[in-house]
């Protein structure tokens, strides 16, 4: 009864909370997308050796967004932060297109992990400001996102540089979080 | 071969190439220890300078740790052929403006993205022809056509401005060892040798406390339509004053290279001598220095007694890669 009373009266007040994991293959622009949604800003980034956690609020929830460094030997790791996510930010490198296969085969690798049976998955074909960016079609295609089944998911096309996406991204993901049972 | 032994191998190669001397200061900025790598650009690089490269998209410069990234073979030998930071700098920093300076360990961000993006991605000091020509202009296709056939009629056109140096091949000089080299500290000395074309200068590593070092050390020099001869100068490193010289000698590169563009593509032909630079009382030879085609590829070793000095001698083998197919 306490806890239902409190998760009742915290969602009347709007204090979800959610915890998000940014994956995905190295120089993505998984750092640099945590920061524009956390500061609003551009920084400039080091490879992630390890991993930055940053909280971010915006329609009423709290965001705690784990952004996961990609380095091939890294990535073997990405499975110790899986238990309690209710959603993965994958972030794809669109102008990167000779690493696209593998971009794919990592994704879907993580969907396949039970502990990720539940999360929504929220995908960003980011850097379109580089020329000769895949867009969103080609992305979903090169992922192949039609292989997802019963599974919530979205693509946005963003560009981490300009912040231009990065805040529709999060609207579906605020939405589907608060009318998903998570 | 199973999977794990040739990722072994693979790693192995590149390791290798990681210790090479050139490859164990940062090529952009000279911190010690680079980590990092451009797959593409063929460059180890430390990690702050590896975070500009990132920025510059994956096309331009393909990023990769070379501890915690699996490499794909393909990369390991673009690495491989380009032969490391000395190779790259001496085509991306052939024409860098003297005087420039470039970004220390410690330069900020901003200094190291500025310094960057003008080597790498508007290639600034990249001589004309070599440049990328693909994404520029019809003009800039026009003038490297116009420079090749301006090099097979081998005219110097003098309507170049004087800025505007171009490059007919690469000088591989393998600094391999001396020989009695003069004492300058108390007992012994910390010899290295410093190599100068034109504007150009290049040096090994200091061998500490030896009169007989062997560096086996490949420097690569860029070669100018207007060429003279390479000064070689051998110096004692001193770490609380200036650097004592130990002996100097000129190295005449003409009869490699006229051997050379007589013979054209040396993997036309079998093993063979195709010129000699004489010994004569004009020059530091030890003994006629021959040019031989070896496996394809054109190169002369080198005898030198040390000039102005009481003694000492350096052993080189010298390589030719033309630029022009």
């Amino acid at each position: 009864m306490g806890i239902l009373f409190t998760k009742l009266f915290s969602s009347l007040l709007g204090n979800k909370e959610a915890r998000i994991l940014v994956l995905g293959l190295d120089n993505a622009g998984k750092t640099t997308i945590l920061y524009r949604l956390q500061m609003g800003e551009v920084v400039s980034t080091i490879p992630t050796i390890g991993f930055n956690v940053e909280t971010v609020q915006y329609n009423n929830i709290k965001f705690q967004v784990w952004d996961l460094g990609g380095q091939t030997s890294i990535r073997p790791y990405w499975r110790c932060y899986f238990p309690n996510t209710q959603a993965i930010i994958y972030v794809v490198d669109s102008s990167d297109t000779d690493r696209l296969v593998i971009a794919k085969e990592e994704f879907h690798a993580i969907l396949e992990e039970e502990e990720l049976r539940g999360a929504v998955v929220l995908i960003f074909a980011n850097k379109q400001d580089l020329p000769g960016a895949l867009d969103a079609a080609a992305v979903t295609e090169g992922l192949e996102l039609h292989k997802l089944k019963s599974r919530q998911w979205a693509i946005f096309k963003t560009s981490a540089i300009k912040g231009e996406g990065l805040f529709e991204g999060l609207d579906w993901l605020s939405n589907t979080l608060k009318s998903g049972s998570g | 071969m199973s999977r794990v032994q040739r990722i072994t191998s693979a790693n192995g190669r590149l390791k290798n190439l990681m210790n090479q001397t050139d490859n164990r200061i940062c090529a952009d900025c000279g911190a010690p220890d680079p980590k990092w790598a451009s797959a593409n650009i063929g460059v180890f690089i430390c990690l702050k300078c590896s975070g500009v490269h990132r920025s510059l998209g994956a096309r331009i410069s393909k990023v990769l740790s070379v501890q915690l990234d699996e490499w794909p073979d393909e990369d390991i030998d673009a690495m491989i052929e380009v032969g490391g930071n000395s190779s790259a700098n001496a085509i991306y920093e052939a024409y860098i403006p003297e005087g420039y300076s470039k970004p220390g360990p410690d330069s900020t961000h901003d200094e190291r993205s500025r310094f960057i993006r003008s080597k790498y991605e508007l290639e600034e000091f990249l001589k004309s022809s070599l440049r990328i020509t693909s994404r520029k202009s019809s003009a800039s296709i026009q003038s490297s056509f116009s420079t090749k056939i301006l090099d097979s009629f081998r005219i110097k056109s003098s309507k170049e401005p004087e800025t505007v140096v171009e490059y007919i091949g690469l000088l591989k000089v393998k600094v391999v060892k001396g020989i009695n080299l003069a004492i300058r500290d108390m007992m012994t000395s910390d010899p290295y040798v410093v190599l100068t074309l034109g504007k150009q200068t290049i040096q090994t590593a200091v061998i500490k406390s030896n009169l007989n070092p062997v560096w086996n050390e490949e420097l690569m020099l860029s070669v100018p339509q207007n060429f003279g001869p390479v000064k070689l100068q051998v110096y004692d490193y001193d770490t609380f004053s200036a650097d004592d010289i130990m002996g100097e000698a000129e190295i005449d590169i003409q009869p490699l290279i006229t051997s050379a563009m007589a013979y054209g593509d040396p993997e036309m032909f079998s093993n063979m001598q195709i010129g000699k630079w004489l010994k004569s009382e004009d020059n530091a030879l030890i003994e006629d220095s021959v040019v031989n085609i070896i496996d394809g590829k054109v190169k002369q070793q080198v005898s030198i007694k040390l000039q102005n000095v009481e003694c000492g001698e350096i052993y080189l083998q010298l390589e030719w890669l033309p630029l022009d197919q």
